[in-house]
């Protein structure tokens, strides 16, 4: 691969020498031409340009237009009038009320708002303690460690509406396991999956159970990562088990939490696939969460911009977690 | 070497470039080609009866009709929600099929403006002077005719297992308003070890259902079109609610857990005594050979709601900037003939809103539910099924009842449906 590649690098700079040399073109025009086309950004255009129009045209110009829908009044069909763009979208997704593009009163995000962060929050930290505590054991030299490693892994290879109607049958009041094992410490059958308490729990654990097995295997690079003298100085220096663990170990896991935190919170935020595979479009209030009501307003009423505001709230908390993430990295030279 | 390696680079380039041309060219023909006469029918019956039905229906067409082609397209995914937004992105692209499968009545608001008026084309005087009032009303949007319903699935039914009534000493033809079945479910929980009443919670559909049977039974057809038009009675609507709340007592413990299907195969099994569904559940019946009509399973009219035939349909509307004009139209009206009816619902277990059809091809439970049909008082669309209220208000009033299913408080969920129309 790099062979070629290198080739052709020393034949493109060549032939413009040549060129330069002939003097084939006049001096004026070739100084002003040859200055900006040797410059290594325009030079290595084909390579970075195809690709940043690419992402700039599908990524951030659809985001910039999902911006700017949410600003309009458009519903049902037709074409969007980008002629009058306010923010009331905004303000009705944050004070209720009847908003001018519709007859019924639209109720405020504060609800799937609060439970999306609930559900966030919830399902990252007890999933990345999860899988640290699974990548340590699994660190320990064990026999099969290969074997567990792709047990632990594997539910996250399955999709959303799978896990969901597995965990559907998982807490049945009278088959499920769960209830099963509650069953045997004498913890009579719960009902889970209609129960307003229980609801937001038992769908972070069921995400818990798909996606600890990933924070498994990037906390296991991570320890596997540190040297061997580490635990070896603390264990000369007379440093328990646990202490070694959150003295020495756990602090060098930083960038670790941080790369797989990013990437369950974003999962913990697009749930929208297991919530709509267990209830259809109506999870109930108590866990509906931000994606479930953005697809509601869109698709099941036609409110593009509403959904298209909701959408962009999304956007932002997803921003929020990602951005000072960007950020460190980009302090610590990273990128 | 390097030479014979650049010309191969450029090849590729040539060719993927050739492919991507090909390509745009290819999807720009797609929309080109309207002028031809194949008909494009965007559906979500991709298994089961539904896909007979449709089956039957096509072959009958094409039968009748050879010389109009068909490109019938099933949307995968099966989910009539799927099948919307397919719709949704055609008709907002411009690029409108022929004809697709939607729920009539008020389901109609959401594309309002792609529909085009068909009286006189497909709705003539036949049609009009066959089709009883209540599916005739539904196939219009504001008084225009723009779709042709094809079948009517009831949903005001009781089914029940005969050996679980006849065990727990229950005569279902003695129940005569919704607090009957629930004192005939108290019979039954203390005389048999049969759940009394199965039913589905995960999704909040057949609760829906099962509440606006029980509020037609309360407030009558009155009460229950005064709460579609936005003018419930309170008072009505909670005791309807209430009287869910009681049956929910009967529900099989794991209700929220299991599917339709599930609940369904409970009443086959012996395991559970009623069930209020869609006469879709009947289906299932018909295909176990120890389960018989009249023999192991009957049906009665829901309980207090006798005289009314509560209406689910499907329909093939017709749509505006129409690829196939000529061919959309005399496949609706083949549609809207008894003879197009009769195929359809053979397989699909419903019945044709026809009242001329001739129905001794149909099962003896689908000829009662005809005779129920053309004798019933009035035919009021269903909220569940998208007949009654617009897209909107459906979505509200699936809102307060995903949050009745964690709570049951009849009384905030009544505060909720009045609401659910401002």
């Amino acid at each position: 691969m790099r062979n070629p590649l290198q080739i052709l690098q020393r034949r493109l700079p060549g032939r413009r020498e040549t060129r330069t040399d002939g003097g084939t073109a006049s001096a004026s025009t070739a100084d002003g031409g040859e200055s900006f086309l040797s410059r290594d950004s325009v030079r290595s255009a084909p390579f970075w340009l195809p690709p940043t129009l690419l992402i700039g045209v599908f990524v951030y110009g659809a985001i910039g237009w999902n911006v700017l829908l949410s600003l309009t009044d458009f519903t049902g069909l037709g074409t969007p009038d980008y002629g009058s763009l306010d923010f009331e979208n905004y303000v009705v997704a944050f004070q209720g009320g009847t908003p001018s593009w519709s007859e019924l009163t639209v109720d405020p995000i504060w609800n799937s708002l609060g439970n999306t962060v609930v559900l966030v929050v919830g399902f990252a930290a007890v999933c990345l303690a999860l899988g640290l505590l699974l990548a340590i054991l699994v660190d320990q030299e064990i026999r099969f460690e290969n074997t567990f490693r792709t047990i632990y892994l594997l539910p996250m290879s399955l999709s959303f509406v799978v896990t969901a109607k597995f965990w559907l049958y998982m807490y049945n009041p009278q088959t499920g396991l769960i209830n099963i094992a509650l069953g045997a410490v004498g913890i009579g059958p719960v009902e889970i999956v209609q129960n307003p308490d229980l609801k937001l729990a038992a769908i972070a654990f069921a995400l818990v159970w798909q996606f600890s097995g990933y924070a498994m295997v990037v906390y296991l690079a991570g320890l596997r990562a540190i040297p061997d003298s580490h635990f070896e100085a603390a264990r000369v220096d007379g440093a328990s088990t646990v202490k070694m663990y959150w003295r020495v170990i756990i602090p060098q896991l930083r960038t670790a939490t941080v790369s797989a935190l990013v990437v369950l919170t974003v999962f913990a935020l697009k749930a929208f696939d297991f919530l709509f595979s267990m209830y259809g479009y109506q999870p109930g209030p108590s866990a509906d969460i931000l994606a479930t009501r953005m697809v509601r307003e869109a698709y099941s009423n036609g409110n593009w911009a509403y959904g298209s505001a909701i959408a962009v709230v999304l956007f932002l908390m997803a921003l929020a977690i990602v951005s000072p993430y960007i950020y460190s990295q980009y302090k610590r030279g990273a990128l | 070497m390097t030479d014979r390696e650049g010309v191969s680079r450029r090849r590729v380039l040539q060719g993927a470039g050739v492919a991507a041309v090909a390509g745009l060219a290819g999807c720009g023909g797609d929309s080109g080609d309207s002028g031809t006469n194949s008909i494009e029918l965007l559906h979500a019956w991709s298994d089961g009866d539904g896909n007979a039905a449709v089956g039957a229906l096509i072959d009958g067409f094409q039968e009748a009709h050879p010389d109009v082609e068909f490109a019938e397209e099933p949307v995968n995914g099966a989910a009539r929600s799927n099948l919307d937004q397919v719709v949704t992105n055609r008709l907002q692209s411009n690029n409108p099929p022929s004809t697709f499968q939607t729920w009539p009545g008020k389901t109609l608001e959401k594309f309002s403006d792609a529909y085009a008026d068909i009286e006189g084309d497909v709705w003539n005087d036949d049609l009009k002077n066959n089709y009883l009032e209540g599916p005739q009303t539904q196939a219009q949007l504001d008084g225009t005719y723009v779709t042709v319903p094809l079948n009517i699935h009831r949903i005001n039914n009781l089914f029940y297992n005969q050996n679980v009534l006849d065990s727990a000493g229950v005569d279902p033809s003695t129940l005569s308003s919704p607090a009957d079945v629930v004192d005939a479910c108290e019979t039954i929980s203390q005389e048999t070890d049969a759940v009394p009443f199965a039913q589905q919670t995960s999704g909040a559909w057949s609760t829906v259902q099962l509440w606006e049977t029980i509020l037609l039974a309360e407030g009558g057809i009155d009460g229950y079109e005064s709460f579609t038009s936005g003018n419930g009675n309170r008072s009505e609507v909670k005791a309807a609610l209430d009287s869910v709340v009681e049956l929910s007592e009967y529900y099989p413990s794991d209700a929220s857990s299991i599917s339709f299907t599930e609940a369904n195969t409970m009443v086959m099994d012996g395991d559970a005594a009623f069930i209020h569904q869609g006469d879709w559940a009947a289906g299932a019946y018909s295909g176990d050979d120890s389960f018989n009509y009249g023999e192991q399973w009957g049906q009665i009219t829901y309980p207090g709601t006798s005289g009314s035939y509560l209406l689910n349909m499907d329909s093939f509307p017709y749509l505006a900037n129409n690829p196939s004009p000529e061919a959309t139209k005399t496949f609706l009206s083949y549609c809207g003939s008894a003879e197009g009816q009769v195929l359809f619902n053979k397989e699909k277990g419903s019945i044709p809103p026809r009242s001329d059809a001739d129905v001794s091809q149909l099962n003896q439970f689908q000829q009662d539910q005809y005779e129920d049909f053309n004798n019933a008082d009035n035919q009021p669309p269903s909220i569940q099924h998208g007949l009654a209220v617009s897209p909107a208000i459906a979505t509200n009033i699936g809102s307060a009842f995903s949050g009745f299913l964690e709570s049951y408080d009849a009384g905030a969920t009544a505060d909720a449906l009045i609401d659910a129309f401002n």
